[in-house]
């Protein structure tokens, strides 16, 4: 299980956590990776295989905690995660590439 | 330096760079350096499809109701799909091959390239079902001025590398004169620059190149025309997310320093040079769209649709692997392409799947005691 966390402090470890997008914020469970989960609020973002060997789901993750049930086959660079398989751990605060 | 099919000496393959370490000698993935390429294999055999599943009859009745314009559209695009696969099929095994140094990467390089024969056979696949005569279509990617400018841009870095290796191989390391070519340096840093930009173009290739003609493809077929060709295409982008992901590996393994540390110097000091690899091939792409909709353009895309595109997925990929981005668009102007490119829906063939009743040799071994309850002798 990989797990990337950063420095800021983990929050009450609840099953419903914060993301923070630009001005937005919505709430997501750890029921299910966070793409679906945008994409039921509107948010628009590019994917392809939704299992974690492309790489076009690719976000940043500019903090908090995300954990992914299986190792993704794509690279994920420092700083991104990958929206079709991770599961959101702790509120967190993403962006796109072009953002 | 000679290449060797069983290299005889004893070495740790653990301990070799992904490239330009000793030839491969036994094929163990009992341990792996990177198994992340064996990951790979596995993924890409499970993918496994033939061209002749896909039914295409409907698609020669609607290539016939296409208007002239569109017809050249579709068949410029299907002879770009050909060259590129063509290029795909054969070079990573005559590239990367002699100079591959771990079993699970050499093994992955030769499944990736056995995948793109496939798709290179869809092509013939697709052009026998919609036209009569296949041969002018084939004859003219060798002959037309705009798929040729795109044959040289796609197979320079592999051609200079294959000259160098094989230069290597041959007379080792040293300024070597080559009738016609000149001088050639050869030397351990000139070999993996050149193998580093090598990965570098071929990654630009499918994870740019290709797409953009996946574009055309599914705009056809948002149209509902030319749907069998359209799902062929799908199960060759499933493919081919797959193979940017091996090369996007490499690059970054290389880039990282923690394969073979002097590429990580090599991929500092080619920054500009892979930059400009990204950049040169979307200014192509963005030429090639003029050309595919020179005498009109179709309900969904035109030329400056798709130059935008070409555009948008470069940032992307450049974004991939390290890179800053190179244009100012950054919204993908075609989102419809994301529901055509989606794996989850393609289907898979009851064989494949772990029906018991199709595969062979079915054992189900999740049984207990009391399944048997029932059971009097």
């Amino acid at each position: 299980m990989t797990t990337l966390t950063s420095n800021k402090p983990d929050k009450i470890r609840d099953k419903v956590h914060r993301v923070l997008l630009g001005k937005k914020q919505i709430l997501v469970t750890e029921d299910e990776p966070l793409l679906v989960q945008l994409e039921r609020e509107g948010i628009h973002v590019e994917y392809q295989c939704r299992e974690g060997y492309c790489s076009s789901c690719s976000i940043k993750l500019l903090w908090g905690q995300v954990e992914y049930p299986f190792e993704p086959l794509a690279w994920v660079q420092s700083g991104y995660m990958l929206a079709c398989c991770a599961i959101v751990k702790s509120d967190i605060e993403i962006a796109f590439f072009s953002d | 330096m000679s290449y060797s099919t069983f290299n005889r000496k004893q070495f740790d393959s653990m301990k070799e760079p992904m490239f330009f370490g000793e030839n491969v000698n036994v094929a163990r993935y009992d341990q792996q350096k990177h198994p992340i390429f064996e990951k790979l294999i596995e993924k890409q055999l499970s993918f496994f499809w033939r061209p002749e599943e896909v039914d295409l009859s409907s698609d020669r009745k609607d290539f016939q109701k296409l208007e002239e314009h569109e017809q050249h559209i579709f068949l410029s695009n299907l002879k770009y799909q050909t060259l590129l696969d063509s290029v795909q099929g054969r070079s990573p095994n005559v590239a990367l091959l002699p100079i591959v140094s771990l079993p699970e990467l050499e093994t992955w390089i030769e499944t990736w390239s056995f995948s793109e024969t496939i798709h290179s056979r869809s092509y013939t696949h697709i052009i026998r079902n919609i036209v009569n005569d296949p041969t002018k279509i084939f004859d003219d990617i060798t002959v037309n001025k705009e798929i040729t400018k795109r044959a040289d841009s796609v197979s320079v870095y592999y051609d200079r590398l294959i000259e160098m290796v094989s230069l290597y191989n041959t007379l080792g390391l040293g300024t070597h004169h080559v009738p016609e070519h000149g001088d050639i340096e050869i030397s351990m840093r000139s070999l993996k620059k050149a193998l580093y930009l090598t990965v570098a173009s071929v990654n630009v290739l499918e994870a740019i190149r290709f797409y953009v003609s996946f574009a055309c493809s599914f705009a056809f077929a948002e149209r509902t025309l030319m749907e069998g060709n359209a799902k062929i295409i799908k199960l060759i982008a499933r493919d081919e997310a797959l193979h940017l992901t091996g090369t996007q590996h490499m690059l970054n393994l290389m880039a990282s320093g923690k394969d073979d540390p002097e590429m990580a110097i090599i991929a500092q000091e080619c920054k500009e040079e892979m930059r400009n690899i990204f950049v040169e091939a979307a200014e192509q792409e963005k030429d090639w769209a003029s050309y595919l909709f020179k005498d009109g353009s179709m309900i969904g895309l035109n030329a400056q649709i798709l130059g935008q595109y070409v555009e948008y997925i470069t940032n992307v990929r450049m974004q991939a692997v390290g890179l800053d981005t190179a244009f100012e668009t950054k919204h993908n102007p075609i989102p419809w392409i994301n529901a055509w490119l989606v794996s989850d829906n393609v289907q898979v063939a009851p064989q494949e799947a772990e029906i018991s009743s199709y595969l062979v040799g079915q054992i189900d071994n999740d049984l207990s005691e009391s399944d048997f309850d029932d059971f009097d002798l």
